[in-house]
């Protein structure tokens, strides 16, 4: 029986193989993923770090100015560069044409000789994120020019400033490491479960509802061989395809956290321990199988190739977005949480990525599960397979 | 040997084939004649094996098509309507896969193939990738394919299809040629000039049914008419979905 699978086995391989176009597209929506993501990174890295920077003057256009010469004083001692008033300013921050500007009150040195509080204003776009680190560097130093002058004072007054501070807070951070770069290795799984699918799509898609429409599928069937044997040589051929996709997934990220000098840009050392990525290769290999039999009963049932493409495109959406909520809304890898196929298996790859131990009883429950009913799925597409429609179409 | 009797097949309420009987016998030519729609392709799939009878039995060399579907599979090669070929692999490819899912293989399966390469004049096509072959080049392939394991049965559903003149008489040279060495050839048509010109025997069919059946000289003799194609006009009932 298996001699039969083995010649199909090896004709759908060698005719893959040779199908350069449809390889090269694969390799090239794998390596979209990781690569969008180094893009992103070094982007917001790079604009982060620039906003950051003290050293660099940040321009502040001030109305008033005359009204409080020591407070001016102190805020270009602090590397800010006083601008003379713009016209409107409230419609230049609203534009984004400035970051933010600030208004000082005529009656500011009447007030503050009085020692009431003398109101200072801050012109600035709450809805702007990119104006918001020049917005808090202002707001930061006024604050530390009021608690400087605060604490002058009060020494005046004969009295210890720091009465006024009752407590002195502390943190003490716990993150590993890994678990730092949580955000950005979150999407690692989304990205995974689309290269999953994708590798062997179209190997399966063409073996199916491509060799209907090219007249080629009639003549095979003629052919002295059960129709298992079809399904079982057709599934097996493209999980080489889809394994290398993972494989390609995996190593591109390896290469991103390990090898770009990834801390130049957003300031962080990001790694993956590469013995992390061969256990989430492991830990994909029964979803490989899961996916090519689901793919295989989709493109037996389709109408057509166009059609076999649209159903089997939309498939990663199933195991992928419940995988980026995890992203938002931690869950916790319990055993029950093993029962779902491609559930499981994400969460695993979460803990691995982020360092954490593994249960190897939760690996093994998963693969079991998931293996179990990419077996019954087979038997399905079998099923398919010995139907008159095969031949007929819809 | 085919043998069909009393044959039933209906797709909803398209009643396909309605009581189909023929018998086509080793070492001769039996052509299915009729209009599009007539049944042949319907009745031809059920002895491949694609399709089962709703009710009625046919038999390849006493093995029933519906019991016995491998059995049959191994001793009928086929030119189907879909004869799709693959397009990245070579002719020479093409065939060896359809050999080998028929158990052959090594030097034998190599032999054969060669053989047939010679015979059908695939020397110069034989080891490039058939994207992009003539429809003369891609018959060539397909009959190859489906005689590699030389089958004792061969049914060709319309096999000069789009073909010009030179690859037509080709064609039925390969036709004589399989009667000549004692296998049993069925094959449908709806030109009557070439049932005419090969059949042994002749087998019209019209809406699903057998119109009548025999030799050449028989048809002219039941119809009364002066040439085979008046015969078959006459059977049928009018020469719509019929070619000279």
């Amino acid at each position: 029986m298996l001699d039969k699978v083995r010649i199909i086995f090896q004709k759908e391989l060698l005719d893959n193989v040779r199908d350069r176009r449809t390889l090269g597209s694969a390799l090239f929506g794998t390596l979209l993923g990781p690569l969008i993501l180094l893009f992103i990174i070094v982007l917001i890295g790079r604009f982060v770090s620039e906003a950051r920077d003290d050293e660099k003057p940040l321009k502040l256009p001030v109305q008033g100015a005359e009204h409080a010469p020591s407070l001016i004083q102190f805020l270009r001692q602090q590397n800010i560069e006083i601008l003379p008033p713009p016209e409107d300013a409230e419609t230049l921050v609203r534009n984004g044409d400035l970051e933010v500007a600030l208004v000082i009150a005529p009656d500011y040195g009447e007030d503050f000789s009085a020692g009431r509080p003398a109101t200072v204003e801050i012109i600035e776009d709450s809805s702007r994120q990119t104006a918001s680190i020049a917005v808090s560097r202002v707001t930061n130093l006024l604050q530390a020019y009021s608690r400087q002058i605060g604490a002058l004072r009060l020494v005046a007054r004969g009295i210890n400033p720091q009465i006024t501070q009752a407590l002195e807070i502390q943190s003490r951070d716990v993150a590993t490491p890994q678990s730092q770069v949580l955000t950005f290795l979150n999407t690692l799984p989304y990205f995974l479960m689309f290269a999953l699918f994708s590798g062997g799509a179209g190997v399966i898609i063409d073996g199916t509802a491509g060799e209907r429409e090219r007249g080629s599928l009639e003549p095979l069937l003629i052919n002295p061989v059960p129709r298992r044997d079809f399904v079982l040589g057709k599934l097996l051929a493209a999980i080489p395809f889809a394994a290398g996709t993972i494989l390609i997934s995996l190593i591109a990220y390896a290469l991103i956290f390990n090898v770009v000098p990834l801390e130049n840009f957003i300031g962080l050392r990001l790694s993956i321990d590469p013995l992390a990525l061969l256990n989430i290769f492991i830990v994909c290999l029964p979803m490989i199988v899961l996916a090519t039999a689901l793919q295989m009963i989709i493109a037996t049932f389709a109408r057509n190739f166009k059609e076999a493409q649209t159903y089997v495109g939309f498939l990663p959406l199933a195991p992928a977005l419940p995988g980026l909520g995890l992203a938002f809304l931690p869950v916790k890898a319990e055993l029950w949480t093993m029962l779902i196929p491609t559930f499981g298996q994400q969460l695993l790859i979460n803990q691995f990525m982020r360092g954490e131990p593994v249960s190897a009883l939760n690996v093994i429950v998963s693969a079991l599960v998931t293996l179990v009913l990419a077996v019954i799925l087979t038997v399905i597409a079998i099923r398919l397979y010995d139907r008159e429609q095969i031949i007929l179409g819809r | 040997m085919i043998e069909v009797i009393d044959l039933y097949k209906s797709f909803g309420p398209v009643k396909a084939v309605h009581g189909v009987s023929f018998t086509a016998p080793d070492g001769r030519i039996t052509g299915l004649l009729g209009p599009n729609g007539a049944g042949k392709s319907t009745t031809l799939r059920m002895l491949y094996t694609l399709l089962k009878p709703d009710s009625g039995t046919a038999r390849v060399d006493g093995f029933e098509v519906a019991a016995a579907p491998l059995e049959v599979q191994k001793r009928i090669g086929a030119l189907p309507d879909a004869r799709g070929l693959y397009p990245r692999l070579t002719a020479r490819e093409n065939v060896r896969y359809y050999g080998q899912l028929h158990g052959l293989n090594g030097a034998e399966l190599e032999a054969r193939i060669e053989g047939l390469v010679k015979m059908l004049e695939m020397g110069e096509i034989a080891d490039r990738r058939t994207e992009g072959f003539s429809t003369g080049e891609r018959l060539k392939v397909a009959i190859a394919r489906a005689l590699v394991h030389q089958p004792k049965n061969v049914l060709l559903d319309e096999p000069t299809n789009g073909l010009d003149v030179m690859s037509t008489r080709a064609m039925r040279d390969v036709i004589r040629r399989l009667r000549d060495e004692g296998q049993c050839v069925l094959f449908s048509s709806h030109i009557m000039q070439e049932v005419a010109a090969l059949c042994d025997q002749i087998v019209i069919m019209a809406h699903g049914k057998v119109a009548a059946s025999g030799s050449a000289d028989e048809l002219r003799t039941q119809t009364g008419q002066q040439n085979l194609e008046d015969a078959f006009v006459s059977v049928i009932g009018s020469e719509e979905g019929l070619e000279r």
